[in-house]
């Protein structure tokens, strides 16, 4: 668990920097990273504010980003449905990538598995409150760097480290690939339709290789 | 924008990833969940990181520049080589923003 909590400061920080860039106050930015929890959806929210988007496309935006989060759901609902609704919805507020990732070994492991949800909450309520801090110093100290330093580019290379891992098979190498062709083509487009374009593109080739490479499979 | 605005942006995300998060959890039962739909979000975090990645990249001020001339496309590929060898990443954002500074400043001398 260590190591994944250190591995967020870095990116709540940068989030924290990307809000305060975007032109939003510290307390919005705060407010932001409190009730929406997700770092991708922080970061997208805030370069679609900072160009000042419509209120649906930033979360249009944010909402395709997130999609991943339903895969999480239905992959641990089972493992929760025994639990009264009021540990359901908190568990969901606090289900990150990392989260769910510890949780899913945890429950997968052999042995009594009536008191597992107590190791989510545990693990799921302390990277809360490291990535919340982490995300503030960002603000405080955002509003203090010269804009010469170019620290938006963090931004994008922190969207790479997450990028590179998630790249693991040719059908993701070819989604990603479209992906990054379609964005670029479709730049012109308005309100930044570009990134619902290329996500949808990108999903659709990856899909298409990886049900052909099935289908020789078979 | 206005300080409305982006209250209601906050509000809306917010609200997106909750109830994406507690979609299966409170709402709907996973088996109606089609085999379909789960292979096709496989590709959600590759397309939408590449989507967002690429005009980071190759369009810095609003224009494509695919060309050696472009600091931040240079130093987005040092980054990538980075994280293709150290999967951390420190690793990325410090290599690229040292990438970033180095050719801004001797881009800066050379012009």
């Amino acid at each position: 668990m260590l190591p994944v909590l250190l591995g967020t400061v870095p990116f709540g920080f940068v989030a924290g920097v990307a809000a305060v860039a975007a032109g939003m106050t510290a307390v919005q930015g705060i407010a932001l990273s409190v009730l929406s929890f997700s770092g991708i959806a922080q970061l997208v929210a805030s370069q679609l504010i900072a160009v000042h988007s419509p209120v649906v496309v930033t979360v249009a935006a944010a909402f395709v980003v997130s999609l991943r989060l339903l895969m999480y759901s239905a992959a641990i609902a089972p493992q929760l449905a025994h639990l009264d609704r009021r540990w359901r919805a908190g568990l969901s507020f606090l289900m990150t990538d990392q989260s769910f990732l510890s949780a899913a070994q945890r429950f997968g492991a052999p042995g009594d598995a009536s008191n597992r949800h107590w190791h989510f909450l545990g693990s799921a309520s302390t990277l809360y409150v490291t990535w919340q801090a982490a995300v503030a110093i960002g603000v405080v100290a955002g509003a203090r760097i010269p804009a010469e330093w170019s620290l938006d580019f963090a931004v994008v290379l922190t969207f790479i480290a997450l990028l590179v891992p998630a790249v693991r098979t040719r059908a993701d190498l070819a989604a990603a690939i479209v992906a990054a062709a379609i964005a670029l083509a479709a730049a012109g487009l308005p309100y930044r339709l570009a990134l619902v374009a290329a996500t949808i593109g990108g999903i659709a080739v990856g899909f298409a290789i990886e049900a052909a490479r099935r289908g020789k499979a078979r | 924008m206005s300080a409305l605005s982006t209250w209601l942006a906050i509000a809306g995300v917010s609200i997106s990833t909750f109830a994406l998060r507690a979609s299966f959890i409170l709402f709907v039962d996973p088996h109606r969940f089609p085999h379909w739909f789960r292979q096709a979000l496989k590709f959600v975090p590759p397309a939408v990181l590449a989507a967002i990645v690429a005009p980071g990249l190759a369009i810095p001020d609003g224009r494509l520049d695919l060309s050696l001339a472009n600091p931040r496309l240079l130093a987005g590929l040092v980054a990538i080589a980075v994280t293709l060898r150290v999967r951390n990443p420190f690793a990325a954002i410090a290599a690229g923003m040292a990438a970033l500074w180095a050719l801004q400043w001797a881009i800066g001398r050379l012009g």
